[in-house]
């Protein structure tokens, strides 16, 4: 699964802490979440969708192997 | 969903600190003064006290992690158990063909391997995640 919460973040002008602090989890999970190591729940995924003010569907998008 | 709070961090640290250390004052009782049997018996299972508020505090502080630390966790929990497992099924077949020295591979002595085991998880697993 592909997301596209640098380019999210980066509208919003927030660092990873910024993200995770307004999610309430640790920077670290963030990066993990960013860069496709880990795959969030999906209340994760509506809370970070909720934070950017969009869709879940615009964060987060399925790849042809999924 | 909340990130592990700091405070619930330091209770795990300080309820492993205080079964490590009960632990190991019990285990020079028992092996370096002269206790009676019954009281041997009683001192061996004062360490079950501290290692049930450990895991209580552990499994309370597992709970407030966010996900991705709870996978870490979960991670180094299994590669621990695994590993645990591994090591004892090797020395039990072992010890049918070489003679195990009792001073070497005690049940004491195994005890620290299942914290190499746990950090050697949780090193594998934060590479993995982070």
């Amino acid at each position: 699964m592909k997301n596209t919460l640098k380019v999210e973040r980066a509208k919003k002008n927030w660092t990873q802490e910024d993200l995770a602090g307004k999610i309430g989890i640790s920077r670290q999970s963030v990066n993990s979440i960013e860069t496709g190591k880990f795959t969030p729940s999906t209340i994760l995924a509506l809370k970070m969708a909720k934070v950017f003010g969009t869709t879940v569907e615009t964060v987060f998008q399925l790849e042809k192997h999924d | 969903m909340e990130k592990l709070q700091k405070p619930a961090g330091k209770k795990i640290l300080f309820y492993s600190i205080l079964w490590a250390v009960v632990y190991i004052g019990c285990l020079l009782i028992v092996k370096k003064t002269d206790t009676s049997r019954s009281m041997g018996v009683v001192i061996s299972f004062l360490p079950t006290i501290t290692f049930g508020l450990f895991i209580y505090n552990y499994i309370k502080g597992v709970g407030a992690m966010d996900e991705v630390q709870r996978r870490i966790q979960l991670e180094a929990v299994v590669w621990a158990f695994s590993l645990g497992l591994l090591l004892l099924m090797t020395l039990g077949l072992l010890d049918f063909v070489v003679v195990l020295k009792k001073e070497d591979w005690g049940y004491t002595h195994i005890i620290p391997y299942f914290f190499l085991f746990y950090f050697f998880g949780i090193f594998i697993s934060r590479r993995k995640y982070n």
